[in-house]
Parts: C-alpha cells; sequence; structure tokens
C-alpha cells in the first residue's frame, strides 16, 4: 500500500493526477435519474476495445491476397490453437457493435438527447455509426469466400447509380473493373488501418463532447423540465446528482459484462448466427450464390433498391434519410425532450424502427 | 512605425488570404498523386478478344468466361448459333445464371430475368446486358 501511495504521491506533484481523478471521478456529478441505456457507449468502448485486440491477434496469421486469404482464415480456424476463438469473437463482436450502435443511436433520439447544445455530439456519433458500418462491409471481404466476394460486389455497384461519375466511382473503389486483388488490398489498408486511426481520433472528439457539455438529463419523472439555452456555453451541471464513481462505473461495469456475457454465449453456441453457408466457400467471381443477402444491419438497404423501380432512386432515398438524420438537431429546435410531449416524432420514429 | 489597428487588420485579413491560398495549392499539389495511386491501374492487360474452344459450350448450354476484366457468358442456342453477353446484371452487378429449361437469364439477387438476346424480361435491371460480337475461327469461337 505505501508503494502504490508513493507512486501516486509522485504522479500527483508532477501531473496533479488527484485533482484530476477527483474532477472526472467522483466529483464529477451526473443526473439521479441516469439509467442503462447511458451506459451504452461504455459498452461499445468495451467491445470496439476486444474488436482491437482480436483483430491485432488475426492479422498475425491473416494473408491479405486473393490466392491465400480464404486459406489463411481457414489455417486460423483449424490449425492455429484458438484461431476459431479468436476469429469468432471478432466476428460477433462486429456484429453486437453495430446493434449497440443501433440501441444507442435509439435511445438518443428516443429521449431528445442530440438536441442543442449537443449537436456536435450527435454528428460526431452519427458520423462514428456509419464508420462503423464501413468497418463492417471492410471487413467483410477480408475472407474472400463467397459472401464476402459478393457481398462486396452489390455494395460497390451501387456506386453506379450516380450520374456522370459512378462508372468511374465503381472502379475508383474496387481499383479495378470488378472486386480482385486491387479491392482486397485497398479495403485491406482501410479496415486494419486508415479506419482504426479515423475511428479513434472521431471517438475523443465525440467523448471530449461529451464530457464537455456534460450528460443529460433523461426526460423522465415530475422533476423534468425542459430548459431554455443560453447563448453562452453552459457546463450541463448537476449540483443534486450521483458522483459518476462508484455510483454510475458500478452501472457500467455490470452492463459490460452483460453484453460481454451474450458475447460468449454466441460466441460459443451459436455463431452460425453471424456465419451463413457462403461464408464457407471460397470466392468464385463467375457464380453468385443463390439466396445471397447482405449482412442483416444493410437488409434494409439491400430491400430499398430492390423496391424502387430505379437505383438511382433508391440510392437518393437512402442518402436523403441518412443526411436528414445526420442534421436532425439542426432541424428539431424545440427544448422539449419528454417522448409523450413530442408525440409526432415518436410516431415517425416508431414507424422508422418498424419499417 | 505605429500602425493603426485597421491596418493591422487589413494586413492581417490579407496574409491570412495569401496563406490560405497556399494551403489550397500544396493539398491540390499532394492531392494529385494520392489520387493518382488510388486510382485504378491500367496494365493495358483489357484483352480485345477472346477465343474459346467451340467444344466448351454445348448446344442450349452457357459458358462462362472473363472478357475486359467482367464476367461473360457464351451460348449456343442452337448448332452452331453462337451469342455473347456480359454476365454482370445491370441492376447491383450479380452474375446471373442460364436457366437452360426456360432459355433465360435469371439473376439471384433480386430476382432479375434476361432473355438468350440480353433483354430484360422482369424484375428492376434498368438495362439489357451488353452483347459481344461473335465470329467463328475453325474451331474457336472469337468474342470481341
Amino acid at each position: 500500500m505505501k508503494l502504490q501511495k508513493d507512486a501516486m504521491d509522485w504522479l500527483d506533484s508532477r501531473l496533479g493526477v488527484r485533482e484530476l481523478l477527483y474532477n472526472n471521478l467522483n466529483g464529477y456529478l451526473l443526473p439521479r435519474n441516469i439509467n442503462i441505456w447511458y451506459t451504452l457507449g461504455a459498452i461499445l468502448m468495451a467491445l470496439l476495445g476486444l474488436q482491437f485486440l482480436t483483430g491485432i491477434l488475426l492479422l498475425i496469421f491473416y494473408v491479405p491476397d486473393t490466392e491465400k486469404a480464404f486459406a489463411s482464415v481457414t489455417m486460423i480456424m483449424n490449425e492455429v490453437p484458438y484461431g476459431w476463438l479468436i476469429r469468432y469473437l471478432h466476428v460477433v463482436a462486429s456484429n453486437l457493435i453495430v446493434a449497440f450502435l443501433f440501441l444507442h443511436m435509439f435511445s438518443v433520439l428516443f429521449m431528445g438527447s442530440y438536441k442543442r447544445p449537443r449537436e456536435l455530439t450527435w454528428l460526431s456519433g452519427f458520423v462514428l455509426f456509419n464508420m462503423g458500418l464501413v468497418f463492417c462491409l471492410t471487413g467483410y471481404l477480408l475472407p474472400w469466400s463467397q459472401l464476402s466476394f459478393w457481398a462486396t460486389t452489390v455494395a460497390t455497384d451501387a456506386a453506379g447509380a450516380i450520374p456522370v461519375v459512378g462508372d468511374f466511382l465503381v472502379e475508383f473503389l474496387r481499383g479495378g473493373p470488378s472486386v480482385g486483388a486491387a479491392t482486397l488490398g485497398r479495403f485491406f489498408a482501410l479496415h486494419v488501418m486508415a479506419l482504426p486511426m479515423a475511428f479513434l481520433g472521431l471517438l475523443g472528439f465525440h467523448l471530449f463532447c461529451v464530457r464537455r457539455v456534460g450528460i443529460s438529463s433523461a426526460p423522465f419523472g415530475d422533476q423534468y423540465q425542459p430548459t431554455e439555452l443560453t447563448r453562452s456555453f453552459t457546463h450541463d451541471e448537476h449540483l443534486d446528482g450521483v458522483p459518476f464513481h462508484p455510483n454510475y462505473t458500478i452501472k457500467e461495469i455490470s452492463m459490460v459484462f452483460f453484453a460481454l456475457a451474450a458475447l460468449v454465449v454466441i460466441t460459443f453456441f451459436v455463431p452460425w448466427l453471424f456465419i451463413p453457408p457462403e461464408a464457407l466457400v471460397p470466392a468464385n467471381p463467375f457464380v453468385t450464390p443463390e439466396h445471397i443477402k447482405p449482412e442483416w444491419y444493410f437488409l434494409w438497404t439491400y430491400q430499398v433498391l430492390k423496391i424502387f423501380p430505379s437505383k438511382l432512386l433508391g440510392l437518393s432515398a437512402q442518402a436523403a434519410v441518412m443526411g436528414l438524420m445526420a442534421i436532425l438537431p439542426f432541424l428539431d429546435l424545440g427544448p422539449e425532450r419528454r417522448p409523450a410531449k413530442r408525440p409526432i416524432f415518436v410516431t415517425i420514429y416508431l414507424l422508422g424502427i418498424w419499417v | 512605425m505605429n500602425d493603426s489597428p485597421d491596418k493591422l487588420n487589413e494586413r492581417r485579413t490579407f496574409l491570412g488570404i495569401i496563406l490560405g491560398g497556399i494551403g489550397v495549392v500544396v493539398a491540390g499539389i499532394f492531392s494529385w498523386p494520392l489520387f493518382r495511386f488510388l486510382s485504378p491501374v491500367d496494365k493495358g492487360g483489357k484483352e480485345q478478344q477472346v477465343r474459346i474452344p467451340r467444344e466448351k459450350v454445348a448446344v442450349g448450354g452457357a459458358y462462362f468466361f472473363s472478357y475486359q476484366g467482367h464476367p461473360a457468358v457464351l451460348l449456343q442456342l442452337s448448332a452452331g448459333e453462337f451469342r455473347a453477353l456480359s454476365a454482370v446484371c445491370t441492376h447491383l452487378g450479380c452474375i446471373v445464371r442460364w436457366v437452360t429449361d426456360a432459355e433465360e437469364f435469371l439473376c439471384p439477387c433480386h430476382g432479375g430475368r434476361f432473355s438468350a438476346a440480353g433483354q430484360v424480361l422482369a424484375g428492376p435491371p434498368p438495362r439489357p446486358l451488353p452483347t459481344y460480337a461473335v465470329s467463328l475461327e475453325g474451331d474457336e469461337i472469337l468474342i470481341g
């Protein structure tokens, strides 16, 4: 204990660590009515950390070459000790991350936490959500299976609907006329280097926004009243609140363990939920598998393209929805956050989830 | 040499514009090599013509091959009657499959159907399948 105190004293005399810890843990007060929906960010960060770890381990054996990629993944699964576990954790966690990203976004929308002064928190979070999807798309190609190949073919082909530059854009994304070695090279570079760096940078900004503006109160209960905002910056203080540590950290840790338990259960008992039979066949550029479907989180875009008579119209509709979502806090300017007092928004919200 | 605040502001604005302009030019200079680096490499290997032995494609059957970087298909509709088309569905780029009984192409992604001539019969494809010139040279079929 003395060694620990000495180390702390040493650090404190140089960096003021005790003050820093107090300001961000025991002295950092959160609203009393904070609920489990506020822990989704912590769950996402825990799963992201796991993705980095398993991703680095997979890199040791994975070969980004169209002739060797599928074989290297097969080797990881069958020959490398616990290779199957590392890969399944990576695959299942990627799906769980998307699921928790959706939940995080839905809870923020439901509670109106995206509203002023949290526009930048929302915008950075929305970009992070989309980057998460690009992470999944680029990672999907790497095993070079039938599933990988055709999911990437369909996804990149969609860009061809853009007038004038569409065909060029498709070739630019693929690095050639069809999905091939050049596509694998650029998707690999994106997945393991460019995206992680950009994601971490933006995540830092997102967390900075959360901390700087302050946690929003849950808009429930008799005590909640919408606040009129001042023009100048104010940190959202909760003077009668509960300390971040231990009250909130305990809640966060318990939810992180709940998510990890779900991850382990799926990994051990039903990994096939996320690995269909087409993922076990090496890529064949001449045969599109029958009944091929994209991952569950891209299913809506796939169906929209089927419903609309023109691909351009389908893509434009999707772009319009995503664009509106991105700028939502700049359109929805009312201070009211209670769901019961926002019937139109909640109706659109529920319809959107249902569709 | 005491400048008035207005004069200082003018000078700062001018310098800001100059620096911004230099920044844009430098960014442009560095963006072009980056853009070229990421653009598809033209290796000049896009074959203009492909030769396929006649016995590869049965009467009523289809033979898939690569033409100019894209999957293509060669049909022998009746003895000696050949037709070559792109095998890439014009909707989302999936590869169509030849349904021998119906004598038409079916896309497995969204159920688009094309005739043996490449015309759209049903489904979401916006355009027919492109066709390629076919000629016979002895025991070989020349495409393109």
